[in-house]
């Protein structure tokens, strides 16, 4: 690149800069304060914030994250993150829609947001996000809200959409529930995104198991078996589980309790009532992720996808640079780039 | 044959020269109310039409009353409703029940319909044993093509049982069901796949009378006797007669086969037919009624595989539902076929033909892979649950989609000789359309809550709870429902009495994974729309399709949704039977640029009403567009407008690009007015 283009673009990223430390404007203040209020078009609204990935969304962004910093008293949700994870066909849809039911039942002052995360087709770069079919939640019910997701040809199965979707809700709910495509690498990234990871399995099927022997996946915090609908292969397939399971060596770190294994059939109604009780519990109790950890782990993917090898191996020589180290997700973003304007103009 | 005899005659047992009896002739009938359809059935009686075959409306068929929210903007529209046994009485008014062959469309509660039917001809004092006729309850196809199913396939399917053997019974010359391929074809199946998706069907319901073990040899051979089926017939004629001689020859190869049925009259292939509806166009409609004697052709032509039934659309099925005088239009077209031609004179005209004989021979190859395919797969209530059978006819309808944009498929009027003079026959005063009177379903309304003023509310309940009790229990339900009836249980009441105890049920929508073969211009153009649209804007375009109300013809929804995913949209499609709330607030929650909404029951202008008064509750009726797309008369594009809608699609527009392209134009205009 000419060194005046890259004179521009630090001039540029300045000017950004500039911008982002302005406020969220009055407009943006109503439309939180709305989604606040778990009207759903607003809601809607800021994940399209999140979801765009245009310069303007950009410094919105920047902007609802320090309104939302800025205001806890208002902003008071702190969301448990669960993420449902495993191959297409083992019924994930169905089985989130009947518990996020049941999990309304068990505790009626509850708010939840489903995020379900569908392929994008190769050719076209469309997709057909297909999940409501088989959710049937009530309508007009402020405390549940649906929102599809394309996987955008995203290797991971889950990406920056979905990371900064979960950063938009965090506040607004108190339960996040992820519904990854199950295929490639999503169940690591929804672990890494996840309080808590649970994978659902057919009964009998046995191919996760042999993933987690592959090493390919790190353990996940509970195991459901689903389309369990006649109680002897419900009992089959977990005493299976967990033969598999101690043949793999998954066993419980120091400290850690041992993997739950729930059995469940949502056509059949049955299991869903303790699998709702277990995600009560953790929305409770369980720790959340470390969120500085996490932001980290997605601005290296960010890096990687947009430029590579070559990018991650400066974020090495830029380690310690504190504006990589403080601010928003953006700022750090935004450092980043100048960073790198700022390095390929002292090559040339 | 006798020495004197010829081969091109037809003998009786006598050796005289003889002419066979024609088909019975059907007009699919029954619109606006009891009464207006009673005067239809015995004006058609009169006509020399020989069966009844009753339309019902769809809260009927899905199980509503028709005071029912979601049953109000389609009460009488594409059938009669019938809430009670009072509702029956009067539809069956001066008509002798005891001499009718009576066909009736009803599938989600077929059980329920039959009832009333047997009650009815109780409370006349008629011998129930008399009665003759079929009710449609082919649920499989429901699941697949037609969208008035109500419980989960096992519960169907044991409903289905429950009235073979309340039938074989008390109703010996009743078909319990009647399996359909015809709505396969109206979805996109292709011959091999009717064949093979029907034939499934049956054997599913066999296997699961045989496992219910309720009959003993004798009595099964006759139950397989009963199995009679519906047919579809497309322009390909001489394709459509061999696929009608491998129909016979297969069944009665499984029958043999696979059921041990001995006497070759319980193996006979017994079929009705409604001929091709798909593939009549809107432009210039008078050349459907071509169509339509072309494809009576393939299921009259060929003596050894004749239709026992024959109904025939009317030439402007594609512009709206038909008047009365389009009916007797094709009313006609029946008769100068059995009696002005010598058609009926001859023995099989085909018999020896070297060519349809190896045409045969290869869709029966083909539909037997398939049949054994899905048979391995787990039969054909698996093959519903995991949705094979519907992608593979959404995928077929895509195929189908594509051969007529690039012009491998000829449809003449449509992509090939499209310029023409205007018809008269569509520039009379009702615009050669048919309307139903708004005041009509009041009275409907009126009656129901006369019924229920005026029964007796303790036999009502202990009906009820009969029939939910011997739902739980596993007891045949025939009794149950017939006592549910003589007590003026209504529809609504005897279909959520079942829900509660079955549960409901949605079949995958066999979009998921569909690719579109078209590649063109047009599809260039648009995709580089999309792409400047996510460059600049930062996200794909983002569409909902809807299928609104309970018309279940999902196809049109199924085809936009898989042409807005092939154009570059991340399209959210999520089944049929919507209410106009759920598809606003998908819209809402999914923050969409486009609404579009799929309506074939001629209620497109209640529905919208519904659609816009929800969109501007959340205040969002001039933020996102909304589209139509349907069996929309052009009378009515003015009014809907006006409303609000912005685009209108009918099936003249068949290039699917075409419409993306319309469609991104749209979205890009509105987000400029936004900014």
């Amino acid at each position: 690149m000419p060194l005046s283009k890259q004179v521009s673009l630090l001039k540029q990223l300045d000017e950004l800069h500039a911008h982002m430390a302005a406020p969220c404007n009055e407009e943006l203040k109503t439309l939180l304060l709305q989604a606040k209020a778990l009207e759903k078009w607003p809601i809607a609204q800021l994940i399209s914030i999140f979801e765009r990935n245009t310069t303007e969304n950009l410094i919105k962004r920047h902007q609802i994250i320090k309104e939302l910093e800025s205001n806890p008293d208002t902003y008071n949700k702190q969301a448990k993150v669960l993420g449902f994870t495993g191959t297409p066909g083992a019924g994930k849809s169905s089985l989130i829609g009947v518990t996020c039911l049941e999990l309304l039942k068990q505790n009626p002052d509850l708010s939840i947001a489903v995020i379900a995360i569908d392929p994008s087709s190769q050719s076209s770069g469309g997709a057909l996000l297909g999940d409501r079919t088989r959710t049937q939640f009530p309508v007009n019910d402020a405390r549940i809200f649906f929102r599809s997701q394309a996987s955008h040809l995203d290797l991971g199965g889950m990406g920056k959409t979905t990371f900064n979707a979960v950063r938009a809700l965090r506040r607004l709910f108190d339960l996040i529930i992820i519904e990854t495509v199950g295929i490639g690498q999503s169940e690591i990234e929804v672990q890494r995104l996840a309080d808590h990871t649970l994978l659902v399995m057919q009964p009998l099927a046995g191919d996760q198991v042999q993933f987690m022997k592959a090493g390919i996946m790190e353990v996940p915090d509970s195991f459901i078996i689903n389309k369990c609908d006649e109680d002897e292969l419900a009992k089959k397939s977990h005493h299976l589980l967990k033969a598999s399971l101690k043949l793999a060596q998954v066993l419980p770190k120091e400290g850690e309790q041992e993997a739950e294994i729930f059995m469940t059939s949502a056509t059949r109604h049955k299991g869903i009532e303790e699998l709702a009780g277990k995600l009560l519990r953790e929305v409770r109790a369980g720790e959340s992720k470390d969120l500085m950890e996490q932001e980290n782990y997605f601005l290296n993917k960010w890096v990687q996808e947009a430029y590579g090898e070559f990018g991650i191996g400066l974020l090495e020589h830029f380690k310690g640079e504190s504006s990589l180290e403080h601010g928003t997700f953006e700022e750090k973003e935004l450092a980043y780039k100048s960073l790198i304007a700022k390095f390929l103009s002292r090559l040339n | 044959m006798t020495d004197k005899q010829h081969a091109h005659h037809l003998y009786d047992k006598e050796g005289k020269v003889q002419k066979d009896r024609p088909w019975i002739f059907r007009t699919y009938a029954g619109h606006t109310n009891v009464w207006a359809s009673n005067e239809l059935y015995r004006s058609n009686l009169s006509k020399g039409q020989t069966g009844l075959s009753i339309a019902m409306d769809l809260p009927t068929q899905c199980g509503y009353s028709s005071d029912h929210d979601i049953a109000r903007p389609e009460i009488g529209k594409v059938g009669v409703p019938i809430n009670s046994l009072d509702d029956m009485a009067v539809l069956f008014d001066q008509i002798p029940i005891e001499q009718m062959n009576t066909s009736m469309t009803i599938n989600g509660t077929s059980m329920w319909l039959l009832a009333l039917y047997v009650a009815l001809a109780e409370e006349r004092g008629v011998a129930v044993s008399e009665l003759k006729g079929t009710t449609q309850n082919d649920l499989i196809k429901e699941y697949l093509a037609r969208g008035t199913y109500i419980f989960p396939p096992e519960d169907s399917i044991r409903l289905i049982v429950d009235m073979y053997e309340y039938c074989l019974h008390n109703i010996p010359s009743w078909n319990a069901s009647n399996i359909c391929s015809y709505h396969l074809q109206e979805a996109g199946a292709t011959p091999v796949q009717e064949l093979a998706f029907a034939l499934t069907t049956a054997i599913t319901i066999l296997d699961a009378i045989k496992e219910r073990n309720c009959f003993n040899e004798e009595e099964f051979e006759r139950c397989v006797g009963r199995i009679s089926y519906f047919v579809n017939a497309g322009m390909r004629f001489v394709e459509e007669l061999s696929k009608m001689r491998a129909f016979c020859e297969m069944w009665d190869e499984i029958c043999q086969e696979r059921y041990g049925v001995k006497n070759p009259k319980y193996r006979r292939f017994r079929y009705g037919v409604q001929v091709n509806s798909l593939g009549l166009t809107e432009e210039q409609p008078e050349n459907n009624a071509w169509r339509i004697l072309i494809e009576t052709l393939g299921v009259t032509l060929s003596r050894k595989a004749r239709c026992r039934a024959l109904q025939l659309p009317a030439w402007n099925e594609a512009l709206s539902l038909p008047r009365p005088w389009d009916q007797q239009w094709s009313l006609r077209l029946q008769q100068i076929m059995a009696y002005e031609t010598d058609l009926l004179e001859y023995p099989d005209l085909f018999e020896g033909s070297v060519v349809i004989e190896s045409k045969v021979a290869e869709l029966k190859q083909q539909a037997y892979e398939e049949i054994n395919k899905i048979l391995d797969m787990g039969g054909g209530i698996e093959a519903v649950k995991t949705g094979y059978m519907k992608s593979s006819l959404v995928s077929s309808q895509g195929d189908r989609m594509a051969k007529l944009v690039n012009g491998e498929q000829v449809v003449v009027g449509k992509n090939r000789w499209t310029d023409g003079l205007e018809s008269p026959l569509v520039s009379s005063a009702d615009g050669g359309v048919f309307k139903v009177d708004a005041e009509a379903a009041a009275r409907t309304i009126e009656a129901l809550n006369q019924t229920r003023s005026q029964r007796d509310p303790a036999r009502v309940e202990v009906a009820l709870k009969r029939l939910q009790d011997e739902a739980k229990q596993g007891i045949n339900l025939m009794e149950a429902s017939i006592e549910c009836a003589k007590a003026r249980v209504t529809t609504g009441e005897w279909s959520d009495t079942l829900r509660e105890a079955f549960g409901e049920f949605r079949p995958p929508t066999g979009v998921e994974g569909q690719a579109l073969n078209i590649e063109s211009e047009t599809l260039e153009t648009v995709r580089s729309k999309v792409k400047d649209f996510t460059e600049t804007f930062g996200y794909r375009p983002r569409m909902v399709v809807g299928k609104p109300g309970l018309d279940g013809h999902s196809n049109g929804a199924e085809m936009i949704a898989v042409a807005a995913r092939h154009a570059g949209f991340d399209v959210i499609y999520f089944g049929i039977r919507l209410s106009a709330v759920d598809i606003v607030q998908s819209a809402l929650e999914e923050n969409v640029d486009v609404i579009g909404v799929s309506l074939l029951s001629g209620s497109h202008n209640e529905i919208t009403d519904q659609l816009f008064a929800e969109l501007d509750k959340h205040g969002a009726k001039t933020a996102i567009p909304v589209v139509l797309g349907g069996i929309i008369p052009s009378s009515d594009f003015q009014a809907l407008s006006a409303k609000g809608v912005k685009r209108i699609f009918t099936p003249k527009d068949y290039d699917l690009m075409v419409v993306m392209n319309d469609i991104i134009d749209l979205i890009i205009e509105n987000k400029k007015q936004q900014i």
